[in-house]
């Protein structure tokens, strides 16, 4: 198994091996006076074998340190009968010149007589009819038009210039010879070499001479490295996998929404998970028999028991929930609940179901404004899960408190926050929550998903507020963040936030 | 959110005019109503739970009407004599230890339009939304309708014998005896146990001894049925509290309210905790809203005349008061309890806006709890020490747990699945799992987070502690004691602290490989090497160093660079 460990010891990178030819054909185009060098060249300079030269070169050209450019140029070359041609005469010449010896009259026999075989012969009165320098009948003789006997035919001159390697011929008698088969044409490979950056950088050791391997502290301590040189790595070679773990998305996502609330003025504050009814319900002014607290729906625990609260909030919140007045006063909040208040089931634990407990146990404990607080935190709630629905989800409350505090602060706050999220477009229709009124909910229109409820909020009820003390106006909110994340990070399933694919995690998927 | 589906024609017929889809949608948007659906013939609406009375056709179409302003204030619900004086419940004191709350009233129909097939339908569907919400499934109140044209007053509630009862059920055809119906009917099945006592029963019957209803079980056939033509209509309601009997009752008036119908009040006499004239039940309540608390609340003080429009608009009716309004609120309203939620009903009659909102400059400094702080430099230094950061949830399944022999977490009284039945007591149980789902990766693999875990304390006022962890996991070939005591070194270097490490046994560790770390005596870590036995089951092929470190119990030892 691969180490991805970036702890363990690191391993030596690839050494980059050469082996005795390569070093020398590497050393060679290096040294050569001009680049690129042709492979054919380099054989005949190096004491190698052409086989060896080129395996050495193909194999540099693998390792990034050699470069090859490859031409195909066209020769042209006399064959044996060009060759004969061009010592003996191309056959119409010989043809004319038997003529001519013989006074301008050419009998057949006397043709054969010249040295001219039959081909040859057919041949030669062939090209010179199709000239018009040869007139009909036999004996054979010249036409006016014939060439004069001192000037070249057209194919002597080619056929001698493809002899000396004069590429500038006139292609069509090129082809007419090679028709005849004077002349062939050849396709050449020509490989030329040379270095590239990185071979002509290449440090080589020489013969005799031991380079230096991973620089350990051995090496560092003797001064080795002063005078010896380093043996290079193979840069590209495949290296072990390192993981490079990154932030947590979610958790990262969360604390960037959490900077927000910090710009905006607001102070982190937290609660215990596992709380009282009194805190997670009875303080918010839920009555002791709402639905919501049953065990269908809150998660209790079993193996531990609580206890309610200080006696004198115990007595307020009571006086609250049986609408007579709180100790101390003469008229009650409000007409409350209408049913005997039950202590034993405030002390009653349970997972907290959202975080305004937090909030509650603040202002029980600071009740002196200003307030500016969120929690952002993780509730629970008995659901079934799917993509949509969590038993564990995370909330983000917050509450607003101050002389003035009114609902369109808490609106104000709304659209501060949707648009730090980068959405502006918002609306707000009424909602209801047992701790607050008026209660709202904050719409906001995302470009794919369209109107989403975002916001819900209100000012807390004064059920709420006058147990603890309060004397100012506090709007509090609750955002559902968990939706919010999986919109921001793209996610379409809940329990894709709770991520533990650790390939994802270290960025690999 | 409770919801309901509504005959569209009997909400149409309460409009000037029929609306749009699109018309309907908008005119409810600002209220508490939500349109989830409708075809042709009917409306699905869902409401907020405040506002039961907009799940009938009824309610529905009061708040329309005061949307488009077709109706104002206080829709018209006259209190009129009741036709017979004799009218009234006479509770027996032997129904207060089972079911003491009685009340009611008597509705009368305009005289062109009597009882109709539609509005009894009506009545009845929204008296079981009623049963399924404020009646806590008939436990704490259940309604009856009566012909009361049928019947002779008074109506006697109490608590008699079964074997003296014998009914025609409103379901049935034939007499049965009330041994039979409560071993046999498929509603005493479900609602007997809350009208019985024993051998006894409620009963509600008239002066003639007719059997009217066995509350909350079900009305007769001859005394509790109820039919189109009737005039008179008998309604009561049951229950074990008082406020939800009253609210009940004062939700189904609105059926009858808002088609013409008047209503008179029935005497309660004998004990019951409603006992009286009756009339709370369908008076409209009144209550004072202050002008300063309302504009406190909505953060602008509009006009007196502009707040009485608005209330009226909500189908309320206020009248200028010193220092504010006089608000008559209707007995369909029982979510109006006091001044802020009639505050409410004044601020959201018209549309909310978000240019309205405002932000106010903060007196406040934000920041992050110095706890917080804390715990992030410990997440930043495990990322830093190449640690993957998992996001894992508090609660672990019944495998998490067993897999850690000697792991004692606080479990659910009611999981709703093993996969989620106990709350962590380290993160140890959720990191393993973490392992688990990634074998099919490559090691080594490192993983580290800190988050929440819950132990019990008998000294918290919950009965536990919620503390956060840094937990962190090493899985490789060579992983060992030593890799967990460095990470444990290494992080509490973070803040300056060095622990001394003694020997402990610890859940899921191999023994002898396991310590217990601790600072100024205080115990705040726990490392070790993994038993191969939880290795093999969790398909760890590599051995598995663990640390964890209880921040918790660390802050208050060291002393805080702020970060």
């Amino acid at each position: 198994m691969p180490d991805a460990s970036p702890t363990d010891a690191s391993d030596p990178a690839a050494s980059l091996s050469l082996s005795a030819p390569e070093r020398t054909v590497l050393r060679a185009l290096q040294t050569a006076p001009r680049t690129p060098v042709e492979e054919e060249a380099l054989a005949n300079e190096l004491s190698l074998g052409p086989d060896q030269v080129r395996g050495s070169l193909q194999r540099l050209r693998a390792k990034r340190l050699a470069l090859l450019e490859e031409a195909h140029p066209i020769a042209r070359l006399i064959t044996p009968r060009g060759q004969l041609a061009l010592q003996r005469g191309l056959p119409e010449r010989r043809f004319l010149e038997a003529l001519d010896r013989a006074g301008g009259a050419l009998t057949p026999d006397a043709a054969a007589a010249a040295g001219l075989d039959e081909e040859e012969r057919s041949a030669a009165i062939g090209i010179l009819r199709r000239r018009g320098w040869l007139a009909d009948g036999v004996p054979f003789r010249r036409t006016p038009a014939a060439l004069p006997a001192t000037e070249r035919l057209p194919e002597e001159v080619v056929l001698g210039q493809v002899a000396t390697g004069d590429d500038d011929v006139d292609e069509a008698i090129v082809s007419a010879l090679e028709r005849r088969g004077l002349v062939r044409t050849e396709r050449r490979s020509v490989k030329r070499w040379s270095p590239s950056e990185e071979g002509r950088r290449l440090v080589i050791e020489s013969e005799g001479e031991t380079l230096i391997g991973p620089l350990t502290p051995a090496v560092l301590a003797s001064g080795a490295w002063r005078t010896g040189r380093f043996r290079p790595y193979d840069v590209r070679a495949a290296v072990p996998f390192r993981a490079a773990p990154h932030p947590n998305p979610y958790a990262q996502w969360l604390e960037e929404f959490e900077e927000i609330l910090i710009g905006l003025g607001f102070e982190q504050a937290e609660g215990p998970l596992l709380e009282t009814e009194f805190w997670n319900n009875d303080v918010l002014f839920m009555p002791q028999d709402h639905p919501a607290r049953s065990l269908h729906d809150a998660l209790s625990v079993v193996g531990v028991s609580g206890r309610p609260p200080s006696p004198e909030l115990l007595a307020r919140v009571a006086a609250v929930h049986e609408g007579v007045p709180m100790p101390g006063e003469t008229e009650p909040v409000g007409p409350g609940w209408g049913t005997p208040y039950d202590p034993g089931i405030a002390a009653r634990p349970v997972l907290r179901s959202q975080t305004t407990p937090v909030s509650a146990r603040l202002l029980a404990l600071h009740p002196t404004p200003p307030f500016r607080r969120y929690s952002l935190d993780r509730n629970f709630r008995r659901e079934e899960v799917d993509a949509r629905h969590g038993i564990e989800f995370t909330q983000c409350e917050g509450i607003l408190g101050a002389d003035g505090t009114s609902l369109r602060e808490l609106i104000g706050m709304f659209g501060a926050l949707s648009e730090a999220i980068g959405i502006r477009e918002m609306k707000i229709r009424p909602s209801y929550f047992p701790f607050t009124e008026p209660s709202i909910e904050g719409y906001v229109r995302h470009p794919r998903l369209g109107w989403i409820e975002i916001f819900p909020g209100g000012m807390l009820r004064p059920e709420v507020l006058r147990p603890l003390g309060v004397e100012v106006p506090v709007a509090a909110w609750g955002i559902g963040i968990g939706r919010l994340a999986m919109i921001a990070l793209g996610l379409n399933d809940l329990r894709e936030l709770f991520e533990d694919d650790l390939d994802r995690l270290q960025g690999v998927a | 959110m409770p919801q309901s589906v509504l005959q569209r024609d009997r909400v149409d017929a309460l409009l000037p005019r029929a609306l749009s889809a699109r018309e309907l949608e908008e005119l409810l948007f600002p209220t508490k109503a939500e349109l989830e659906g409708q075809d042709g013939d009917t409306l699905a609406v869902s409401v907020t739970p405040d506002r039961l009375d907009l799940l009938s056709e009824g309610g529905l179409g009061l708040c329309l009407q005061g949307q488009l302003e077709a109706a104002r204030g206080l829709p018209p619900f006259p209190i009129v004599d009741l036709p017979d004086p004799a009218i009234a419940f006479d509770v027996d004191p032997s129904v207060a230890g089972l079911r003491p709350a009685i009340a009611g009233f008597v509705v009368a129909s305009p005289p062109d339009r009597p009882l109709d097939t539609g509005l009894l339908e009506e009545a009845v569907r929204f008296q079981e939304l009623i049963h399924g919400t404020v009646g806590r499934d008939r436990r704490a109140a259940s309604l009856g309708i009566y012909p009361l044209e049928r019947l002779s007053p008074p109506f006697r509630y109490t608590l008699e014998p079964i074997e003296g009862v014998r009914f025609v059920p409103l379901d049935g055809s034939d007499e049965v005896g009330g041994p039979e119906f409560f071993e046999r009917h498929p509603m005493a099945a479900r609602y007997g146990a809350l009208g019985r006592a024993g051998a006894s029963c409620l009963t509600l019957r008239d002066a003639a001894g007719v059997v009217l209803s066995l509350p909350p079980v079900l009305n007769s056939r001859e005394g509790g049925e109820a039919r189109a033509g009737d005039r008179w209509l008998l309604v009561e309601s049951t229950g074990t509290r008082e406020r939800a009997v009253r609210e009940s009752l004062g939700l189904l008036s609105v059926v009858f309210a808002s088609r013409g119908w008047t209503v008179a009040p029935v005497p309660v006499r004998g004990g019951s905790p409603l006992e009286g004239d009756g009339r709370p039940v369908v008076a409209p309540r009144s209550i004072v809203l202050p002008s300063a608390l309302l504009h406190g609340l909505a953060g602008v003080a509009r006009p007196a005349d502009e707040v009485t429009q608005r209330l009226s608009r909500a189908r309320l009716s206020a009248h200028p008061h010193s220092g504010g309004w006089r608000v008559e609120v209707p007995p369909w309203r029982p979510d109006l309890l006091t001044a802020v939620d009639v505050a409410e009903d004044a601020i959201l009659a018209a549309p909310l806006r978000p240019e309205d909102g405002i932000v106010a400059p903060s007196p406040t400094q934000g920041r992050r709890l110095a706890a917080a702080r804390f715990r992030r430099r410990f997440s930043i230094a495990m990322l830093g020490m190449g640690h993957a950061q998992p996001y894992t949830s508090l609660l672990v399944s019944d495998a998490a747990v067993e897999r850690v022999p000697g792991a004692r977490p606080l479990r659910l009284l009611n999981p709703v699945s093993a996969e989620f039945s106990s709350l962590r007591d380290r993160l140890l149980l959720s990191h393993l799992e973490v392992l688990r789902r990634n074998t099919r990766h490559s090691y080594p693999q490192r993983i580290g987070e800190v988050g929440p875990v819950v132990v019990a304390d008998p000294a918290a006022e919950s009965g536990a502690t919620t503390r956060y962890h840094a937990g962190a996991l090493v899985a490789s070939d060579g992983a060992g004691f030593a890799d967990a005591a460095a990470i444990v070194d290494a992080l509490l270097r973070e803040v300056d602290v060095v622990a001394v490490r003694e020997p402990a046994d610890l859940p899921g560790t191999i023994v002898g490989r396991a310590a217990r770390a601790r600072v100024a005596g205080e115990a705040v870590a726990e490392l070790g090497e993994i038993r191969p036995e939880t290795l093999t089951a969790l398909g760890v092929p590599v051995p598995v160093a663990w640390a964890e470190i209880d921040l918790t119990a660390l802050a208050p030892l060291v002393s805080v660079r702020e970060s």
